[in-house]
């Protein structure tokens, strides 16, 4: 079966360039005859999750809005490997990745489980695509405290969807491409393999 | 009671707005509790603000002028639902660098899990947006249960309005009084359960609820 990866880039009108770090991912992802697609969510009109739960009580597995988010929503399911890629906000994800995300939800069940001692919604589909968070930084040092709260989002991502390996990295807007590069492919190493 | 000329503003992050939402009835707690020390108040709710210019331009203005700002909100996968991130977004982006009034900002997360421990990663977020947009962190109120209130639930918000009210730390006990989650996992594991089947039942699609629509096939 193909394999296939998929980047969220969730750069927004802050200013902060994702473009460098998708770039980077675009091309180890390419060199391991990956498919890869790449979505620049501030283009694409997905509309706020309701809170409604309708994609879990009324139409199992599908939002009830009819937008691109259900394109996403089926994407992110289908693929092998996904990217997160944002601006580091906070110590998070962008406004932009975010809607995407929480246009997610239908691709969990509504019942719950023990997983880890903590309770978490039961998977929906047999399997889930690993994770990479690639966060890009205006802050020069890079704040240890918002790298390692970025870390800790991935990682409970990564449970709450099942994600069967995880990594994240922060690297700085601008700055030595070489650095850059270097800090991504060692990410994307962990959970793809060299 | 020290309230006089006190101003509180609440921002609820959560798609069901002011009235329908529970992180706007947990927010609603604080604001009761501060009117009646004499505090004047607002309500914002930011899936709107953030859609207009009128309303971010309202969001901010209003943020420079609270002496509390009380957050209150869902959490959406681990972090805050979208448009309350873009609210933040918007906040730090337009607070003032010098200015002289420093609210101080409480937040409330709640969540549909039973361990209200599941709300940390979103705290330290809203902390982070805190220190960035110039706002002094008070303390992080986080609830499991869907929000459900229980009496330690109430006491903890009891103790947090004086603290606010009175211009003093929050004590530690806020926390200590909602970290534990009301009920044990296995209970709450199968009254949730029982509670998603009678929904689904409801609507016609009881025995859909493990459906793959996006079940990836072939190649």
């Amino acid at each position: 079966m193909e394999k296939r990866a998929m980047i969220l880039d969730g750069a927004t009108e802050s200013g902060v360039d994702t473009r460098r770090a998708g770039d980077v991912a675009m091309d180890v992802f390419r060199r391991g005859g990956w498919r890869v697609d790449r979505l620049a969510l501030r283009e694409v009109d997905i509309a706020p999750c309701l809170g409604c739960f309708g994609c879990w009580i009324q139409t199992p597995g599908l939002c009830v809005i009819d937008d691109a988010g259900r394109d996403v929503a089926r994407r992110m399911a289908q693929s092998d490997v996904l990217v997160y890629l944002t601006p580091l906000t906070f110590g998070g994800y962008s406004s932009e990745l975010k809607k995407a995300i929480d246009r997610s939800i239908p691709n969990l069940s509504p019942l719950f489980r023990t997983v880890r001692h903590e309770v978490h919604h039961v998977k929906r589909y047999a399997r889930y695509p690993r994770l990479v968070g690639i966060a890009v930084s205006r802050d020069r040092p890079i704040d240890p405290d918002e790298e390692e709260l970025f870390e800790a989002v991935v990682r409970r991502n990564a449970i709450n969807f099942y994600a069967p390996a995880n990594a994240a990295c922060l690297v700085p807007d601008g700055g030595d491409d070489e650095a850059c590069r270097r800090t991504i492919e060692r990410t994307l190493e962990r959970v793809i393999g060299p | 009671m020290t309230g006089k000329g006190q101003h509180v503003l609440l921002l609820v992050g959560s798609p069901k707005g002011l009235e329908k939402a529970q992180s706007a009835r947990l927010g609603r707690v604080v604001l009761d509790g501060l009117e009646k020390r004499g505090w004047t108040s607002e309500s914002i709710h930011l899936h709107e603000a953030v859609r207009s210019d009128d309303g971010r331009r309202d969001l901010v203005a209003s943020v420079a002028r609270a002496s509390v700002v009380v957050f209150s909100a869902p959490l959406y996968v681990d972090s805050l639902p979208a448009p309350a991130i873009r609210a933040l977004e918007l906040i730090a982006e337009h607070r003032p660098v010098e200015t002289g009034n420093v609210p101080r900002f409480v937040s409330i997360v709640n969540c549909g899990f039973v361990e209200p421990s599941q709300n940390d990663t979103c705290q330290r977020i809203l902390q982070q947006f805190a220190e960035r947009a110039g706002l002094e962190w008070m303390r992080g109120v986080s609830i499991g249960s869907g929000g459900g209130t229980t009496r330690r639930v109430r006491t903890a918000f009891d103790i947090l309005v004086e603290a606010l009210d009175l211009e003093i730390l929050v004590p530690d006990e806020v926390e200590r009084l909602t970290r534990k989650p009301v009920m044990p996992r296995w209970l709450y594991i199968l009254g949730g359960n029982v509670m998603w089947r009678r929904q689904a039942a409801k609507n016609g699609v009881k025995d859909r609820l493990r459906d793959r629509p996006y079940e990836r096939r072939g190649s």
